[in-house]
C-alpha cells in the first residue's frame, strides 16, 4: 500500500502551496527516484482541475554531460525549455536524489558554466514568478541518499520529512494556515525592528534592518516551511558569529566556520576544515562578503541537522545568515552570485536583542506575536 | 556491469537509424525503467554533437489521467509535446513498460476519445517524418514485463530482442544496410504487382495495391526492423481474414480477431477475447474499418512470436495489416486516430498470391522470382 502521507503531501503542495484551479497548465519536475510523489502530484492535480504532465530527469545523465559534452553541449538551452517556461502557470520541484555526491568528481568549472547557462532560464522563471504570473513550489521525496546524509534509516528520515510538513496528520492544510498566521503575525512585530543583536558562544553580532520588510515564509514556495527573513542593511553588519552546523555549498561541507564583520563586510573568515574553500568563495565577487539574509528557523518539528537546505535552515531555534544575493522583495539590495545560507544553533544558550530588548532566548521568542491585522488568507499573495 | 549491447545498440540507433550530427535537437522518450539504454543513448547522442533531450514518462500518469481526468482533461495536450514535435532533429522513443497490460479495465472508449485528441499531434509528426524533417526511430528496451509477455525469462528475452536487432553480427549497421538491399529489391518488384491474395487457414483475403509505393524498412523508424509495406487500395480489399497471433494494443490484449471486408471495409468482426474492445476501436472514426497498412514481415531473426508488436510484425515469414491511419509515404490515403496492427502467421500451409501467381508460400517469397 502507499505511504498516505505521500498523497497527502502531494494534496497539500497542489491545495495550499500553489492552489491550483481549473486549467491551470502544471509542470512537476522530478527524478524517476521521485516517481511515487510525483504520480500523486498528478492525480492531485486532475483532481484540482489543472493540466498536469511530468518532467522527469534521469540519475546519471548530468554527470554524462559533464563528462562527455563540448561546452556548446553543457551551456545548451533548448528552444522548447525557453517556449516551455513561458507557458506554465505553476510549477513543483521534487527533489529526491539518489545519491547526493553523485558530482564530488566532476570537473568544478564545466559544472559551473553549465548552471551559468540554465541561470538565464531559471532567471527567467523567477521573474514570471515575483511578477505573479506564476506560483513555484519545491519539496522533497525521501530518499536513502538524504537520509544517509542525515544519519538515519529511511523510515526514520520518512517520519522526520513527513511530520515536518506535517503530513502525518489529516488536515495539513488547516495547520499551515495557522502556522502562516502566526507566521505573518511575526514578521509583521519584527518589522518595526532597527538593530538585531545575536549573542551565543564566540557569537556577537550586530545587524541592521531598519527599513527593511521581514517576509513569512509560510509553505507557499517551500514545504516543509517555517522561517521569517529578511535582508539586512548591506553597510552595518559588525560583530563575530561562529557556526556550529557544518555550513554546506554544492555538496561540500566546512566545518566550524567563524566569521568577522567589519561595516557589512566579511574581514575575518576561518574554518576548521574547508578553510580554503571557505576563502575561494567569499572572493567569488564584491557582493560575496555580504550578508544577504537573515532569519529565524521555526519549524519546531525539525529538530536536527540533516544537511539539507530544504530542512536545516527552518530547524525550530536557530537561525541563519546567508552571504551573498539579497532578496529585492525584502528590501535588499546586495548582489553576488553566492547565496550560501549558513546556519546557527541557538538552541541551548542564544540570545537575541531588538534594540537592545530581549526578544529570543534558547531557541524561543520570549513573546507571542501580536496578531496581524490583515487577514491571513489574504496576504502576502504574490 | 551494463551490458556491452546497450551501447552497441545506441550506436546503431544514433549512427544509423537517426544519423544525428553536429547541432541535432535529439528526443530520448521512454520510462525510467529504459535507464541503461537511455543513459548509453545520451552518451552516444553527446559523443555526435546533438543535444539530447530527455522525455521520460511517468508510470502510471496515463492510467491516472484515463481513469480520473475529466473530458477537457483528457483532451489536452502539453505545449512542450507539441514544441517537441515541432523542432526536434531527431527522436529516439524507447518502449520500456513494467505492466503490458496496464490499461486492461480503463474504459475504452476514453481511450478511443485521448487517441482522438492526438490525432493532430501525430499526423504532424508523420508529416515531417515523411518530408524527411525529422528522423524518429521506434525501439523496445526488454524489461520482465515483455519477457512474461512473451513467456521467457529476462536474460533469454533479452538475447531474443538483441538477436533481433542484428547486434550478434559483427558489424550490426552493415548487416541492417545488406537487409535494406534485399528489401529494396522485393519493395520495387511489388510496386509492379495491381492486387495481393493472402490464402491461409481461415483465411482468404484480397487486397488492391494498384499504384501503390512499397517501403522497404531496413531500422530507421523501427528498431529492430525487417519489413515491406504499403498502403492498399481504400476500397479494394475483400474476403476474410484471421489473425493468429493475439494483438495487443493499448495495454490490452486481443485474441482471435477475425474480420470481413467488403469493398475496402470491415463489416463483420469477432474475437474470442477482447471483442468488444475490438468494436470500440473499429467505431472509433471513419478510417477505422479500413486498411491503412499491408505488409510482409521479413527478419529472419524474429522466428517467435513474442506477443509485441514491433517483433511480431517483423517475424520472418508473417504479414500484417494496420486497421487505420495509413503512411503518406505509401500512397495511402486513409485518415484515422488508429493504427493498429494485427498479424498473421504464414509460416505454415499458405500462399499468397500477385496479380494470380503464386509467388510466396509457406512464409517466404520463391526464390528466383526478384
Amino acid at each position: 500500500m502507499t505511504d498516505p502521507r505521500v498523497a497527502r503531501l502531494a494534496d497539500l503542495v497542489v491545495d495550499y502551496s500553489l492552489e491550483l484551479g481549473a486549467g491551470d497548465v502544471f509542470r512537476i519536475d522530478a527524478l524517476d527516484t521521485a516517481a511515487p510523489l510525483a504520480l500523486e502530484f498528478y492525480r492531485s492535480a486532475l483532481r484540482a482541475g489543472a493540466h498536469p504532465y511530468t518532467n522527469l530527469g534521469l540519475e546519471g545523465t548530468l554527470e554524462l554531460l559533464l563528462e562527455h559534452g563540448s561546452e556548446e553541449q553543457i551551456a545548451y538551452v533548448s528552444p522548447m525549455q525557453w517556449h516551455e517556461i513561458e507557458e506554465l502557470d505553476a510549477l513543483a520541484t521534487i527533489w529526491s536524489e539518489a545519491n547526493t555526491r553523485s558530482l564530488s568528481r566532476a570537473d568544478a568549472g564545466r559544472h559551473a558554466r553549465h548552471l551559468a547557462a540554465q541561470r538565464r532560464l531559471s532567471n527567467r522563471r523567477w521573474e514570471r514568478i515575483a511578477g505573479g504570473e506564476m506560483r513555484w513550489c519545491g519539496t522533497l521525496f525521501p530518499t536513502n541518499a538524504h537520509a544517509q546524509d542525515a544519519g538515519m534509516s529511511l523510515r526514520n528520515y520518512e517520519d522526520f520529512v513527513f511530520s515536518s510538513c506535517h503530513v502525518d496528520s489529516e488536515d495539513a492544510a488547516a495547520h499551515w494556515r495557522l502556522v502562516a498566521a502566526s507566521l505573518h503575525a511575526r514578521a509583521e512585530d519584527l518589522g518595526s525592528v532597527r538593530e538585531l543583536r545575536i549573542l551565543g558562544p564566540d557569537t556577537d553580532l550586530r545587524l541592521a534592518v531598519e527599513g527593511r520588510t521581514w517576509i513569512a515564509a509560510d509553505g507557499r514556495y517551500n514545504m516543509p516551511d517555517g522561517e521569517v527573513f529578511t535582508s539586512p542593511v548591506e553597510t552595518e553588519t559588525t560583530g563575530e558569529i561562529r557556526y556550529t552546523f557544518p555550513a554546506i555549498y554544492h555538496g561540500r561541507e566546512v566545518e566550524d566556520v567563524r566569521l568577522r564583520f567589519e561595516g557589512g563586510r566579511v574581514v575575518h573568515a576561518e574554518a576548521a576544515r574547508g578553510d580554503d574553500y571557505l576563502n575561494t568563495l567569499l572572493e567569488m565577487d564584491e557582493g560575496a562578503r555580504v550578508v544577504g539574509e537573515v532569519a529565524f528557523g521555526l519549524n519546531y518539528e525539525i529538530d536536527r541537522f540533516t544537511r539539507n537546505i530544504l530542512f536545516d535552515e527552518k530547524i525550530g531555534g536557530t537561525m541563519h545568515l546567508a552571504l551573498g544575493s539579497a532578496f529585492p522583495q525584502a528590501g535588499g539590495v546586495n548582489t553576488s552570485g553566492l547565496h550560501w545560507d549558513m546556519i546557527c544553533d541557538l538552541r541551548e544558550d542564544g540570545e537575541v536583542y531588538a534594540d537592545g530588548e530581549l526578544i529570543w532566548k534558547a531557541g524561543r521568542f520570549l513573546h507571542e506575536p501580536v496578531p496581524a491585522t490583515a487577514p491571513v488568507e489574504a496576504a502576502d499573495r504574490a | 556491469m551494463p551490458d556491452p549491447r546497450h551501447e552497441r545498440l545506441a550506436q546503431v540507433l544514433v549512427d544509423y537509424s537517426t544519423r544525428v550530427g553536429e547541432g541535432d535537437l535529439v528526443l530520448l522518450e521512454s520510462t525510467a525503467l529504459g535507464a541503461p539504454l537511455l543513459r548509453a543513448l545520451f552518451r552516444r547522442v553527446l559523443e555526435a554533437g546533438g543535444h539530447p533531450q530527455l522525455r521520460i514518462g511517468l508510470e502510471g500518469a496515463a492510467e491516472t489521467l484515463l481513469t480520473s481526468g475529466s473530458d477537457e482533461q483528457l483532451a489536452w495536450i502539453s505545449p512542450l509535446r507539441v514544441e517537441d514535435f515541432e523542432r526536434a532533429d531527431a527522436r529516439i522513443a524507447v518502449e520500456a513498460e513494467s505492466n503490458t497490460r496496464n490499461l486492461s479495465e480503463v474504459d475504452p472508449s476514453r481511450q478511443a476519445d485521448m487517441a482522438l485528441a492526438r490525432v493532430r499531434l501525430r499526423d504532424r509528426y508523420m508529416e515531417r517524418l515523411a518530408a524527411g524533417e525529422i528522423r524518429g526511430v521506434i525501439t523496445a528496451y526488454p524489461t520482465n514485463a515483455s519477457a512474461q509477455n512473451a513467456e521467457m525469462s529476462l536474460a533469454q528475452y533479452e538475447d531474443f530482442v538483441y538477436r533481433a536487432a542484428l547486434l550478434d553480427e559483427e558489424d550490426p549497421i552493415g548487416a541492417w544496410e545488406a537487409l535494406g538491399e534485399r528489401l529494396r529489391g522485393i519493395a520495387a518488384w511489388l510496386g509492379t504487382k495491381r492486387e495481393i491474395r493472402v490464402v491461409v487457414d481461415g483465411t482468404d483475403l484480397t487486397v488492391g495495391v494498384e499504384g501503390r509505393t512499397w517501403i522497404p524498412c531496413d531500422g530507421k523508424e523501427n528498431f529492430p526492423d525487417g519489413e515491406i509495406f504499403t498502403g492498399p487500395v481504400e476500397t479494394a480489399v475483400d474476403g476474410r481474414v484471421q489473425f493468429s497471433f493475439p494483438a495487443p494494443f493499448a495495454g490490452r490484449l486481443v485474441r482471435e480477431i477475425d474480420l470481413r471486408f467488403e469493398g475496402g471495409e470491415v463489416v463483420e468482426a469477432h474475437a474470442a477475447e477482447g471483442e468488444a474492445f475490438l468494436r470500440e476501436m473499429l467505431a472509433m472514426d471513419e478510417g477505422a474499418r479500413r486498411l491503412g497498412e499491408f505488409a510482409f514481415g521479413m527478419n529472419d531473426a524474429v522466428q517467435e512470436f513474442t506477443g509485441h508488436t514491433l517483433f511480431d510484425e517483423k517475424l520472418g515469414g508473417t504479414v500484417h495489416m494496420a486497421l487505420g491511419k495509413s503512411y503518406p509515404e505509401s500512397g495511402g490515403k486513409n485518415q484515422s486516430a488508429l493504427h493498429w496492427d494485427l498479424v498473421c502467421d504464414l509460416r505454415h500451409e499458405s500462399e499468397v498470391y500477385a496479380d494470380g501467381e503464386l509467388v510466396y508460400r509457406n512464409g517466404a517469397f520463391l526464390p528466383d522470382l526478384v
